[in-house]
């Protein structure tokens, strides 16, 4: 191999290194070749589907169905309000903490759960607004809004059985243990059409609950249990000596475990916990067979409309796109969380 | 196994039961006929007497697995004990390890380990105003304000918004004394302090605790510090296989040991 001089150019260099890693030896030659032929052609046959046969009429034409569902026009500022504050309320996460006020970075936490409420306020009606029955909320508003839910429900269920699971009280203990190994047992779908299903069943007589509550219900009742497990890996690799700590310093067994254990055990369940609450985001999508217009049951919709007749793969490609762009923004988000309480005292 | 009960010094006046902290009792801990049995039948403890008075500094030294931690564990109740009783502070403890009175015994028994045991996930700050402000209630202001001067007194001020993680080990133990200091203990009790130091960190944590031997606080200290046992110890518990083999004065001790497992050790070590 030419030794590469020391004064030559960038490109010269960058020219040796591609050679070196890509052509170094006719095998890696042929491999390379090989491979380019058919990402290229790929690719071309990619971007002649997307520019030249595809007719985007489909996605173009409704977009406010994609985003706001069958809510009513006239009442339509009200979903975006709420996706626009939503996103307000992503960029003020992730913009850097020190741009901002420091009231906001420590309001940050208690708007993002106040944010569902609002949320559920704007569409169905309150603050005197004309109510809107839930069967008009949908498309990825609906998404955003089952996600929230499910996250918000989940997430303080989890905690609360993975500390039940090491509780001294054998009974908690074997509640918790069967109930997690049955959610985890069983497939989401049984789950959500027992929930649409079962809820009502159990509910006194005369009270009803929306199918999109009973959803956030399944959802959040399925969820929990993974959430659980992940929160009990982060406790379990808390050392015994910060528990010896605690107790020598006269903490009650509840202050140590909100004070010393969750902070710290959350900390590490982090990346799994956001990795749960990506899922939850697609798995919104399984509602579509139960009759909610969520985003994928919107498009269901709209594809069975005699004028679009055949038009799958551009409605799968726009929704592949945009189900990405939000588990994209939820992974920022997570890493921002990280970061932030890594800078607060890493291990 | 010779229990050889070692009489206490002086048969203290305010041991009174039912009276705690009332009139300062001059007898800050005493043990008798102390046994620990852990779950898995091992026998740490065999009847134990020891009695620690008010401004005494009490050193534990023995071969590992003594029992030597494990019998100042006894004295905050981080180990239950089996067998035999316990006054600490003027509070009762027996084999029922009474919960309550545990956690009142806690409130007033500071405690240092070998490895810090610092909270990785609160600043240096925060790890020692934790416990004055959710145990002991008190104003959280006044609180911080006491914390860094007690930081101060470590040598530590600076270092008060940092992390544990960016601390020197030595740095990190002077908080964790700092921090067992925060809630005005009557009893400090260190579990090997500095045997997870690097050499040249042992002196300023050894500084740090002499200075409080020198303020007057009554200490349990389990150390293999011969050097700091010699000057600061008012009396040197030496303990083999759970037992405790021989009480003296420290001058005593490593000059004329009389029991012959004492002698091993020292030939041992020194």
């Amino acid at each position: 191999m030419a030794e590469s001089p020391r004064s030559s150019p960038r490109s010269r260099q960058l020219l040796l290194r591609i050679r070196r890693g890509l052509f170094a030896s006719p095998l890696d030659t042929l491999i390379t070749v090989v491979l380019a032929v058919v990402c290229g052609g790929g690719l071309w046959n990619l971007f002649h589907w997307a520019f030249l046969q595809a007719d985007w009429a489909v996605v173009l034409s409704n977009v406010r169905l994609y985003f706001n569902g069958n809510f009513p026009v006239s009442q339509i500022w009200r979903s975006w309000s709420w996706l626009g504050l939503l996103g307000a309320l992503c960029i003020l996460t992730l913009m850097p903490s020190r741009l901002l006020p420091p009231v906001v970075v420590r309001l940050l936490p208690l708007l993002w759960v106040l944010i569902l409420p609002i949320g559920l306020l704007l569409l169905a009606s309150g603050l005197g607004l004309e109510p809107v029955k839930s069967r008009f909320w949908g498309g990825l508003q609906l998404s955003l809004l089952l996600t929230l839910g499910t996250i918000l429900m989940s997430l303080p269920l989890g905690i609360l059985m993975a500390l039940a699971r090491r509780s001294s009280l054998p009974l908690l203990r074997w509640l918790t243990t069967g109930y997690i190994e049955l959610m985890r047992g069983m497939p989401l779908i049984a789950v959500l059409f027992f929930g649409q299903l079962m809820i009502p069943l159990f509910l006194p007589e005369g009270w009803t609950l929306n199918r999109v509550l009973r959803a956030v219900l399944s959802l959040g009742f399925f969820m929990a249990a993974y959430m659980a497990e992940d929160v009990r890996g982060g406790l379990q690799s808390i050392p015994k000596t910060q528990l010896e700590a605690a107790r020598s310093l006269g903490l009650s067994p509840l202050l140590t475990v909100a004070l010393v254990e969750l902070p710290q055990a959350l900390r590490t369940a982090l990346p799994a916990l956001a990795n749960q609450c990506v899922a939850s985001m697609q798995n919104t999508s399984l509602l579509a067979y139960l009759g909610l217009i969520e985003l994928l049951g919107i498009s269901r919709s709209i594809l069975a409309n005699p004028d679009y007749l055949g038009r799958h793969l551009e409605v799968y490609i726009w929704l592949a796109l945009l189900y990405w762009a939000v588990c994209i923004l939820m992974t920022s988000l997570a890493r921002r969380l990280e970061r932030t309480l890594k800078v607060n005292g890493h291990h | 196994m010779a229990s050889s009960t070692a009489p206490s010094p002086q048969p203290a006046s305010g041991d009174q039961p039912g009276d705690p902290l009332s009139a300062g009792p001059e007898l800050v801990v005493r043990s008798q006929g102390l046994d620990k049995i852990f779950p898995n039948g091992f026998q740490a403890l065999t009847k134990v007497d020891l009695a620690v008075d008010k401004g005494e500094v009490v050193v534990i030294m023995g071969p590992s697995g003594s029992g030597k931690s494990t019998l100042i564990r006894t004295f905050n109740g981080l180990e239950t004990i089996q067998g035999g009783h316990l006054e600490v502070l003027g509070y009762h403890l027996d084999a029922d390890n009474n919960q309550k009175v545990v956690s009142k015994i806690r409130r007033h028994v500071g405690m240092v380990f070998q490895s810090f045991n610092l909270f990785p996930h609160l600043s240096i700050l925060e790890n020692v105003t934790l416990a004055p402000v959710w145990v002991q209630k008190r104003d959280r202001q006044t609180v911080k304000k006491d914390a860094l001067a007690l930081l101060d007194h470590v040598g530590i001020r600076e270092q008060a918004h940092k992390y544990p993680s960016q601390l020197s080990g030595g740095q990190q133990q002077r908080v964790a004394i700092a921090r067992a200091l925060a809630l005005s203990p009557q009893l400090m009790l260190f579990d090997e302090p500095t045997s997870a130091l690097d050499p040249e960190k042992v002196k300023e944590v050894l500084e740090t605790i002499r200075a409080l031997a020198a303020e007057g606080m009554t200490m349990v200290v389990v150390t293999h510090e011969v050097g700091f046992a010699r000057e600061v110890a008012d009396r040197v518990v030496f303990m083999d296989e759970g037992t405790i083999v021989e009480e003296a004065s420290p001058q005593t001790f490593f000059t004329e040991p009389k029991e012959e497992r004492s002698q091993l050790f020292l030939s041992r070590i020194l």
